[in-house]
Protein backbone atom coordinates (compact mmCIF):
# COMPACT_ATOMS: atom_id res chain seq x y z
CA UNK A 1 0.00 0.00 0.00
CA UNK A 2 1.16 3.44 -1.07
CA UNK A 3 1.93 6.62 1.67
CA UNK A 4 2.71 9.90 1.03
CA UNK A 5 5.10 11.49 3.28
CA UNK A 6 4.81 15.31 2.98
CA UNK A 7 7.34 16.84 4.74
CA UNK A 8 7.07 20.84 6.37
CA UNK A 9 9.57 22.72 7.26
CA UNK A 10 9.85 26.07 9.23
CA UNK A 11 12.06 29.45 7.83
CA UNK A 12 14.60 28.34 9.91
CA UNK A 13 15.10 24.62 7.71
CA UNK A 14 14.90 26.11 4.54
CA UNK A 15 17.26 28.82 5.66
CA UNK A 16 19.95 26.29 6.53
CA UNK A 17 19.68 24.94 2.51
CA UNK A 18 21.66 28.61 1.79
CA UNK A 19 23.56 29.47 5.09
CA UNK A 20 26.87 31.13 4.40
CA UNK A 21 28.20 28.56 6.63
CA UNK A 22 29.18 25.50 4.31
CA UNK A 23 29.05 23.26 7.41
CA UNK A 24 25.43 23.89 8.16
CA UNK A 25 24.27 23.74 4.76
CA UNK A 26 25.96 20.39 4.02
CA UNK A 27 25.22 19.01 7.64
CA UNK A 28 21.36 20.07 5.97
CA UNK A 29 22.24 18.18 2.91
CA UNK A 30 24.18 14.94 3.81
CA UNK A 31 21.27 13.58 5.71
CA UNK A 32 18.23 12.95 2.97
CA UNK A 33 20.25 11.01 0.88
CA UNK A 34 21.42 7.61 3.26
CA UNK A 35 17.63 8.12 4.84
CA UNK A 36 16.61 7.62 0.56
CA UNK A 37 18.96 5.03 0.26
CA UNK A 38 17.82 3.09 3.22
CA UNK A 39 14.20 3.19 1.65
CA UNK A 40 15.57 2.04 -1.85
CA UNK A 41 17.41 -1.20 0.14
CA UNK A 42 14.01 -1.87 2.17
CA UNK A 43 12.40 -1.68 -1.19
CA UNK A 44 9.86 0.67 -0.42
CA UNK A 45 10.95 3.93 -1.92
CA UNK A 46 8.49 4.90 -4.65
CA UNK A 47 9.00 8.36 -5.41
CA UNK A 48 10.20 11.40 -3.79
CA UNK A 49 11.41 14.80 -4.50
CA UNK A 50 12.57 18.25 -2.53
CA UNK A 51 10.65 20.74 -3.62
CA UNK A 52 12.62 24.72 -4.02
CA UNK A 53 11.63 27.10 -1.63
CA UNK A 54 8.07 28.35 -0.93
CA UNK A 55 8.57 31.85 -2.55
CA UNK A 56 9.32 30.44 -5.97
CA UNK A 57 6.02 28.28 -6.36
CA UNK A 58 3.22 29.76 -8.77
CA UNK A 59 -0.55 29.69 -7.29
CA UNK A 60 -3.46 28.87 -9.82
CA UNK A 61 -6.99 29.83 -8.34
CA UNK A 62 -8.20 26.92 -10.67
CA UNK A 63 -12.16 28.37 -10.47
CA UNK A 64 -11.07 31.75 -11.87
CA UNK A 65 -7.79 31.22 -13.24
CA UNK A 66 -5.78 33.90 -11.26
CA UNK A 67 -2.63 33.31 -11.02
CA UNK A 68 -0.17 35.01 -8.09
CA UNK A 69 3.49 34.04 -7.14
CA UNK A 70 3.83 32.48 -3.82
CA UNK A 71 2.75 29.25 -2.04
CA UNK A 72 -1.04 28.73 -1.46
CA UNK A 73 -0.53 27.99 2.33
CA UNK A 74 -0.11 30.82 4.86
CA UNK A 75 0.71 28.24 7.49
CA UNK A 76 4.46 28.64 9.46
CA UNK A 77 5.99 25.65 7.95
CA UNK A 78 5.76 25.34 4.15
CA UNK A 79 5.62 21.86 1.79
CA UNK A 80 9.43 21.52 1.64
CA UNK A 81 9.43 17.71 -0.63
CA UNK A 82 7.81 14.57 -0.55
CA UNK A 83 8.36 10.93 -0.34
CA UNK A 84 5.77 8.05 -1.48
CA UNK A 85 6.35 4.86 -0.08
CA UNK A 86 5.13 1.37 -0.62
CA UNK A 87 4.76 -0.53 2.53
CA UNK A 88 2.09 -3.29 4.17
CA UNK A 89 0.33 -0.84 6.76
CA UNK A 90 0.11 2.27 8.37
CA UNK A 91 2.12 1.26 11.19
CA UNK A 92 5.22 0.37 9.01
CA UNK A 93 4.43 3.83 7.24
CA UNK A 94 4.95 5.32 10.49
CA UNK A 95 7.72 3.86 11.44
CA UNK A 96 9.97 5.12 8.46
CA UNK A 97 8.25 8.45 8.77
CA UNK A 98 9.82 8.59 12.40
CA UNK A 99 13.35 8.23 10.79
CA UNK A 100 13.16 10.90 8.18
CA UNK A 101 15.69 13.06 9.25
CA UNK A 102 14.23 15.88 9.68
CA UNK A 103 15.45 19.57 11.92
CA UNK A 104 13.44 20.21 15.05
CA UNK A 105 10.33 22.14 14.14
CA UNK A 106 9.38 20.25 11.28
CA UNK A 107 6.64 18.57 10.65
CA UNK A 108 5.41 15.03 8.69
CA UNK A 109 2.06 14.85 7.28
CA UNK A 110 1.42 11.06 6.48
CA UNK A 111 -1.32 10.10 4.36
CA UNK A 112 -2.42 6.84 2.54
CA UNK A 113 -2.48 6.88 -1.48
CA UNK A 114 -6.08 6.62 -3.37
CA UNK A 115 -5.93 3.36 -5.24
CA UNK A 116 -7.35 4.34 -9.24
CA UNK A 117 -9.94 2.02 -9.98
CA UNK A 118 -8.54 -0.45 -12.94
CA UNK A 119 -11.52 -0.08 -14.85
CA UNK A 120 -10.90 4.49 -14.76
CA UNK A 121 -7.32 4.50 -15.28
CA UNK A 122 -7.80 2.49 -17.73
CA UNK A 123 -10.29 4.45 -19.62
CA UNK A 124 -9.24 5.85 -23.26
CA UNK A 125 -8.83 9.15 -23.43
CA UNK A 126 -12.46 11.03 -24.75
CA UNK A 127 -12.44 12.24 -28.10
CA UNK A 128 -13.73 16.07 -27.24
CA UNK A 129 -10.31 16.22 -25.05
CA UNK A 130 -8.65 14.73 -27.67
CA UNK A 131 -9.61 17.62 -29.70
CA UNK A 132 -8.95 20.66 -27.33
CA UNK A 133 -5.57 18.99 -27.33
CA UNK A 134 -3.08 21.33 -28.65
CA UNK B 1 12.99 20.10 -15.25
CA UNK B 2 10.69 18.62 -13.14
CA UNK B 3 7.61 20.29 -11.16
CA UNK B 4 5.33 19.11 -8.60
CA UNK B 5 1.82 20.04 -9.46
CA UNK B 6 -0.37 20.02 -5.47
CA UNK B 7 -3.90 20.41 -5.87
CA UNK B 8 -5.39 21.53 -2.93
CA UNK B 9 -9.47 20.52 -2.86
CA UNK B 10 -12.41 22.46 -0.84
CA UNK B 11 -14.33 20.10 1.85
CA UNK B 12 -16.72 19.96 -0.83
CA UNK B 13 -14.87 18.48 -3.62
CA UNK B 14 -13.42 16.06 -1.28
CA UNK B 15 -17.11 14.85 -0.73
CA UNK B 16 -17.48 14.47 -4.44
CA UNK B 17 -15.46 11.74 -4.14
CA UNK B 18 -17.91 9.52 -2.57
CA UNK B 19 -21.21 11.21 -4.24
CA UNK B 20 -22.92 11.70 -7.53
CA UNK B 21 -20.36 13.61 -8.95
CA UNK B 22 -17.46 10.46 -8.59
CA UNK B 23 -17.52 9.75 -11.73
CA UNK B 24 -17.44 13.08 -13.04
CA UNK B 25 -14.53 14.24 -10.69
CA UNK B 26 -12.32 11.30 -11.25
CA UNK B 27 -12.81 10.78 -14.78
CA UNK B 28 -11.58 14.56 -15.27
CA UNK B 29 -8.54 13.94 -13.37
CA UNK B 30 -7.97 10.47 -15.30
CA UNK B 31 -8.40 12.23 -18.84
CA UNK B 32 -5.63 15.21 -16.93
CA UNK B 33 -3.26 11.88 -16.72
CA UNK B 34 -3.56 10.72 -19.94
CA UNK B 35 -3.10 14.12 -21.75
CA UNK B 36 0.00 14.61 -19.38
CA UNK B 37 1.46 10.94 -20.68
CA UNK B 38 0.07 11.07 -23.92
CA UNK B 39 2.45 14.73 -24.14
CA UNK B 40 5.29 12.70 -22.71
CA UNK B 41 5.37 15.06 -19.67
CA UNK B 42 3.74 13.18 -16.76
CA UNK B 43 6.47 11.52 -14.13
CA UNK B 44 4.44 10.47 -11.31
CA UNK B 45 2.84 11.63 -8.58
CA UNK B 46 -0.20 10.45 -5.89
CA UNK B 47 -3.91 10.82 -5.13
CA UNK B 48 -3.95 11.41 -1.59
CA UNK B 49 -6.77 9.90 0.58
CA UNK B 50 -9.14 12.45 2.79
CA UNK B 51 -7.19 14.28 5.12
CA UNK B 52 -9.01 13.04 8.10
CA UNK B 53 -6.69 9.68 7.41
CA UNK B 54 -3.62 11.63 7.81
CA UNK B 55 -1.50 10.95 10.59
CA UNK B 56 1.33 14.01 11.81
CA UNK B 57 4.57 13.29 13.33
CA UNK B 58 5.33 17.07 15.14
CA UNK B 59 9.86 16.45 15.39
CA UNK B 60 10.55 18.69 18.34
CA UNK B 61 13.88 18.68 20.31
CA UNK B 62 14.63 15.34 19.02
CA UNK B 63 11.38 14.38 20.69
CA UNK B 64 8.56 12.99 18.10
CA UNK B 65 4.78 13.71 18.85
CA UNK B 66 2.30 11.58 16.72
CA UNK B 67 -1.30 13.00 16.56
CA UNK B 68 -4.17 12.18 13.97
CA UNK B 69 -5.40 14.73 10.97
CA UNK B 70 -3.54 16.21 8.42
CA UNK B 71 -0.34 19.23 9.57
CA UNK B 72 -2.82 22.47 8.44
CA UNK B 73 -6.03 23.18 9.58
CA UNK B 74 -7.28 25.16 7.00
CA UNK B 75 -9.79 24.94 4.74
CA UNK B 76 -8.51 23.50 1.86
CA UNK B 77 -6.45 20.24 2.41
CA UNK B 78 -4.10 19.14 -0.87
CA UNK B 79 -5.97 16.47 -2.76
CA UNK B 80 -2.60 14.93 -4.74
CA UNK B 81 -0.19 15.68 -6.81
CA UNK B 82 1.02 15.33 -10.05
CA UNK B 83 4.56 14.91 -10.98
CA UNK B 84 5.93 16.76 -14.72
CA UNK B 85 8.70 16.50 -16.46
CA UNK B 86 8.80 19.50 -18.88
CA UNK B 87 11.71 21.79 -20.34
CA UNK B 88 10.93 25.27 -18.09
CA UNK B 89 8.57 26.84 -15.84
CA UNK B 90 6.64 28.90 -18.59
CA UNK B 91 5.63 24.60 -19.98
CA UNK B 92 4.83 23.71 -16.54
CA UNK B 93 2.66 26.92 -15.79
CA UNK B 94 0.69 25.89 -18.80
CA UNK B 95 0.11 22.14 -17.63
CA UNK B 96 -1.06 23.43 -14.11
CA UNK B 97 -3.70 25.83 -15.72
CA UNK B 98 -5.01 22.80 -17.73
CA UNK B 99 -5.75 20.70 -14.03
CA UNK B 100 -9.21 20.22 -14.27
CA UNK B 101 -11.27 22.76 -13.18
CA UNK B 102 -13.27 22.41 -9.81
CA UNK B 103 -15.07 24.97 -7.76
CA UNK B 104 -12.54 26.16 -5.30
CA UNK B 105 -9.47 24.37 -6.23
CA UNK B 106 -6.25 26.33 -5.77
CA UNK B 107 -3.53 24.32 -7.72
CA UNK B 108 0.25 25.21 -6.20
CA UNK B 109 3.38 25.09 -9.14
CA UNK B 110 6.75 24.06 -7.59
CA UNK B 111 10.05 23.04 -8.93
CA UNK B 112 11.97 20.48 -7.61
CA UNK B 113 15.53 19.98 -6.11
CA UNK B 114 18.06 17.99 -8.22
CA UNK B 115 16.38 14.31 -8.00
CA UNK B 116 16.48 12.71 -5.26
CA UNK B 117 18.22 15.32 -3.54
CA UNK B 118 16.17 16.98 -0.31
CA UNK B 119 18.53 19.66 0.28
Amino acid sequence: MNYTFLIYQNAAAFALRTDPDEKKRTAYRSVWPPYTQALRDAGVFVDGAGLEPPQTAVTLRNGTGQVQDGPFADTKEQLAGFYIIDVADLDAALEWAARIPAASGSVIEIRPNLVAPPAQSARPVSSEVAEARP
Amino acid sequence: MRFSILTYETPDNFAARSDSRREQLFGAVFRYIEELRQAGVFAGGAGLELPHTATTIRFRDGERLVQDGPYADSKEQLGGLFVIDVPDEASAVAWAKRCPREPGRVVELRAHLAPLNLA
